[in-house]
C-alpha cells in the first residue's frame, strides 16, 4: 500500500560508530547529507540493527538509502551497490532479534505501512569490525568519499527523474 | 523479495557455530555454542569520564540499548553518591517497561512464536513472522507494528532520542514529563495490556490447546532442574528496574538473596579447556560441569527463572496468568503466593508473555502515579558524596544485566566490568543444546531435524550475543559439527543463511 503524502528522502547509516569500520555506514550517511544540504533535505538516521527497525526507519519516506559495512570477502574498502531485487543482507541490515530486512519489508507491506518507492542499499567492505574504536581503518576511510560520490549521483538522478 | 545465494555475513568467524563432542561410546559428552566476542571494550572505556557510560554502553547492543542505558545510569548514581528522586526512578521505569513490551512482543511474534504457531517442522522459509501472520490472521502484522510504534514513541520522548536514550543522569533523569505526555503513556499502557492479553489468548489457543505441542513443552527434552535467578522488590516479587537478586534452588527454596553490588561474592566464572566461553555459576554451590541438580552451580536468568523466584506477580492480571501457568504444570504452592519452580524450558515462552502483561500493567500504574509529572527529576550530585565505584543492575529481557564501574577521584574510569543477560545462561543453553543433540544424533536423525531442534533449544533463552551475531528462525547460518573424543570431525551439518 502506498500512502499519499509520503515525501522526502532518508539516508540510514547502519552499524556501530564505536566498533571501528562498523561505523562506516553512518560516516558515509553524514557526509552525503553535508554534501547535498544546499540542494535537498535529507534525513539522516543512525541504526545499529536492521530487520524491523530498518523497515520502520524508512516508513513514511518516499525514498531511502541504506549504507552499511559488509563482510563479503571483497578487498577492504570496496563499495558495492546492491540491487533491491536480489539484496539479502549486509553486516547490520538484519536483526538477530527479529528478522531480515526482506521479511520485515514484506511484513510492513502486509500491515499497510507506507514504505518508500525507491530503496537503495550500499555496502562498504570492512576490515576491522569486532574491535572497539572510533576510527575507520585507512582502506575503509579512503572508501568514504567514493561511496559519497556514488550515492550523491544517485540522489541527483532520483531527483531529476521525479 | 528475492534472495541471492551469496550471504556476506557467513564470513563472520564463529557465529552460529556449535560443536558437539562425543565420548568413546558415541554418546554426547559436551556441546559448545561458539559466540563471537567483541574485543577491547574495557580499553575503549578506561580513561573516559564515567558519565559517558550510559551513551557508550547503549551502543554495545542494537537490541537492548535501553537496558544498558538504565544499568549504566544506575551505576553512576552510586559512583557519584546521588540517590535519584522518586519521580526520576519512576520515569526510568516507564521507559524500561515500554522497552520490555517491544522486546518481548518482538521475540514472541518473530522468533519464539514461529516454532509453535507455524510449527517446529514447518519449512524454514515459513517459520517467521510472516508465517505467524498467515496462521493467526493478517491483522496481527499491523498489531505488532502498532505496538512497537506506540512504545518507541514513548521511549523517544522520554529518553530524549530514538533508539539510543540519553536522558539518564547520575541522580535522576534529564527532564520531567508534561500532562499531555503522561496521558499518552497511559493510553499506550492500556493498549499494551489489551495486546498482551490478546497474545496470551493466541498462545492458549494454538499451543496450550494442542496436545502435540503440549507434549513437546512438557517432555523432558528441554528439562533442566537448575537454580533460578531474578530481581525482586521488597515483597519478593519480580521487578525489572530495581531490587535484590534472589536465587532459589531447584526445589524452590530460597538459596540466597543479595544486593546486586555483591555479585562477585555469589557468581564465579568457569573456564573449560574445550571452549573459550566462560560459564558463570553460583560460587557457593560450585561448578560440577554442564549438569543440573541441587549440587550443580548452574543457574538461569530468564523470564521463567524470574517467575520461579517471585512470590506471585505484583500486578493483578499478570498474577492470574502466573497462577494459571504453574497450575497447568501441576506445581504445588510452596509459599502463600509462590509455586514449585517450572524447569521445562519451553515454558519460558509462556513466562515471557506473562512478563509482557506485567510490564504493560506496571506501565499503567506508573502513568497513574500522582507525582509522575513532578518537575523534581534530579538530585544534583554532591562532591562530598562521590564514591568512585558503582554497580548498576536491571533485569534485561534476557537475564540480569550488571554494570560495574570504578573511577579515580576525578571520575575518570579505571575499570569496567559487565555481565550481560545472556552470559548468565551460557551453561544452561549448552545443556539444552546437548539434550536436543543426544536424542537426535544417536538416533541418526536427518540434518534438518537436528538443526531445528538445536535452534529451538537456544532460541527459548532469547540469546543476545552481540550485534555481530545473527540467529534467524529456520534460516540462520548455522554449522553443527560432531567430533569424537579426540576432537576429530565425524559429521558436519551446515545451513547457509
Amino acid at each position: 500500500m502506498r500512502a499519499p503524502g509520503m515525501e522526502g528522502t532518508v539516508i540510514i547509516g547502519m552499524g556501530n560508530p564505536q566498533l571501528s569500520d562498523d561505523g562506516v555506514g553512518l560516516a558515509v550517511a553524514l557526509a552525503v547529507a553535508e554534501r547535498v544540504q544546499q540542494r535537498m533535505t535529507l534525513t539522516v538516521t543512525e541504526l545499529n540493527t536492521g530487520g524491523m527497525r530498518l523497515m520502520e526507519a524508512m516508513a513514511g519516506f518516499k525514498r531511502a538509502v541504506v549504507v552499511d559495512a559488509m563482510l563479503s570477502g571483497a578487498p577492504h574498502g570496496t563499495v558495492r551497490q546492491f540491487d533491491p531485487q536480489d539484496f539479502v543482507t549486509t553486516k547490520n541490515t538484519f536483526s538477530s532479534h527479529d528478522t531480515d530486512f526482506a521479511t520485515a519489508y514484506d511484513l510492513g507491506v502486509m500491515a499497510g505501512v507506507p514504505l518508500p518507492e525507491q530503496v537503495s542499499f550500499w555496502g562498504v567492505e570492512a576490515r576491522e569490525f569486532d574491535l572497539f574504536g572510533e576510527c575507520l581503518t585507512a582502506e575503509v576511510a579512503a572508501a568514504v568519499p567514493v561511496a559519497v560520490e556514488r550515492i550523491v549521483a544517485q540522489l541527483v538522478q532520483w531527483e531529476e527523474a521525479a | 523479495m528475492a534472495r541471492i545465494t551469496i550471504d556476506p555475513v557467513t564470513r563472520l568467524e564463529g557465529h552460529g557455530k556449535i560443536d558437539i563432542f562425543l565420548n568413546d561410546q558415541g554418546g554426547v559428552e559436551n556441546t559448545c555454542f561458539q559466540i563471537p566476542e567483541l574485543r577491547g571494550f574495557e580499553q575503549f572505556c578506561v580513561g573516559r569520564m564515567a558519565e559517558e557510560m550510559p551513551v557508550i554502553t547503549n551502543r554495545i547492543c542494537g537490541v537492548c540499548p535501553e537496558a544498558h542505558h538504565i544499568a549504566a545510569t544506575k551505576a553512576l548514581d552510586v559512583v557519584f553518591g546521588a540517590e535519584p528522586t522518586a519521580v526520576a526512578k519512576k520515569l526510568r521505569e516507564i521507559l524500561y517497561m515500554a522497552f520490555f513490551v517491544t522486546d518481548h512482543t518482538t521475540h514472541f511474534y518473530a522468533l519464539g512464536g514461529p516454532d509453535f504457531i507455524v510449527g517446529p517442522d514447518a519449512p524454514p522459509s515459513e517459520r517467521n513472522i510472516l508465517g505467524v501472520a498467515r496462521k493467526v490472521g493478517l491483522e496481527v502484522a499491523g498489531e505488532v507494528i502498532a505496538c512497537r510504534k506506540r512504545n518507541h514513541e514513548i521511549i523517544t520522548f522520554l529518553g530524549g532520542k530514538s533508539i539510543h536514550p540519553v536522558a539518564g543522569l547520575p541522580g535522576g533523569w534529564s527532564r520531567p514529563i508534561s500532562g499531555e505526555e503522561r496521558a499518552q503513556i497511559e493510553a499506550t499502557a492500556r493498549k499494551n495490556i489489551e495486546f498482551a492479553r490478546f497474545s496470551l489468548s493466541i498462545f492458549e489457543k494454538i499451543v496450550l490447546k494442542n496436545p502435540v505441542y503440549m507434549e513437546m513443552v512438557t517432555s523432558d527434552i528441554y528439562l533442566h532442574r537448575t537454580y533460578s535467578m531474578g530481581t525482586v522488590d521488597a515483597n519478593n516479587q519480580t521487578n525489572f528496574y530495581d531490587g535484590m537478586i534472589r536465587v532459589v534452588d531447584p526445589e524452590g527454596n530460597e538459596f540466597v538473596k543479595y544486593h546486586p553490588s555483591d555479585y562477585r561474592e555469589h557468581i564465579a566464572e568457569r573456564v573449560e579447556s574445550w571452549t573459550y566461553l566462560k560459564y558463570p555459576y553460583l560460587k557457593k554451590v560450585g561448578w560440577k560441569g554442564l549438569t543440573d541438580g541441587i549440587d550443580s552451580g548452574v543457574y538461569t536468568a530468564t523470564p521463567l527463572s524470574r517467575l520461579n523466584v517471585s512470590e506471585g506477580m505484583a500486578t493483578p492480571l499478570a498474577n492470574e496468568e502466573y497462577q494459571r501457568m504453574y497450575e497447568a504444570f501441576g506445581c504445588k504452592k510452596i509459599t502463600a503466593a509462590r509455586y514449585e519452580p517450572i524447569h521445562h524450558r519451553l515454558a519460558t515462552h509462556w513466562a515471557r508473555l506473562i512478563e509482557l502483561l506485567y510490564a504493560s500493567e506496571r506501565m499503567l500504574e506508573l502513568a497513574l502515579d500522582p507525582e509522575i509529572t513532578s518537575p523534581e527529576t534530579r538530585n544534583i550530585p554532591d562532591p562530598d558524596r562521590f564514591t568512585g565505584e558503582g554497580v548498576g543492575s536491571v533485569e534485561a529481557p534476557r537475564g540480569t544485566l550488571t554494570h560495574h564501574f570504578v573511577t579515580d577521584e576525578r571520575g575518570v574510569l579505571t575499570k569496567v566490568n559487565m555481565i550481560v543477560g545472556t552470559t548468565n545462561n551460557y551453561a544452561a543453553i549448552s545443556m539444552s543444546i546437548k539434550r536436543a543433540a543426544e536424542r537426535l544424533i544417536t538416533g541418526n536423525a536427518p540434518d534438518e531435524a537436528i538443526l531445528n531442534r538445536v535452534e529451538m533449544a537456544f532460541r527459548l533463552y532469547d540469546p543476545c550475543l552481540s550485534c555481530a551475531t545473527h540467529f534467524l528462525p529456520g534460516k540462520m547460518p548455522l554449522t553443527v559439527s560432531i567430533r569424537d573424543s579426540q576432537g576429530e570431525m565425524l559429521r558436519e551439518m551446515r545451513r547457509k543463511g
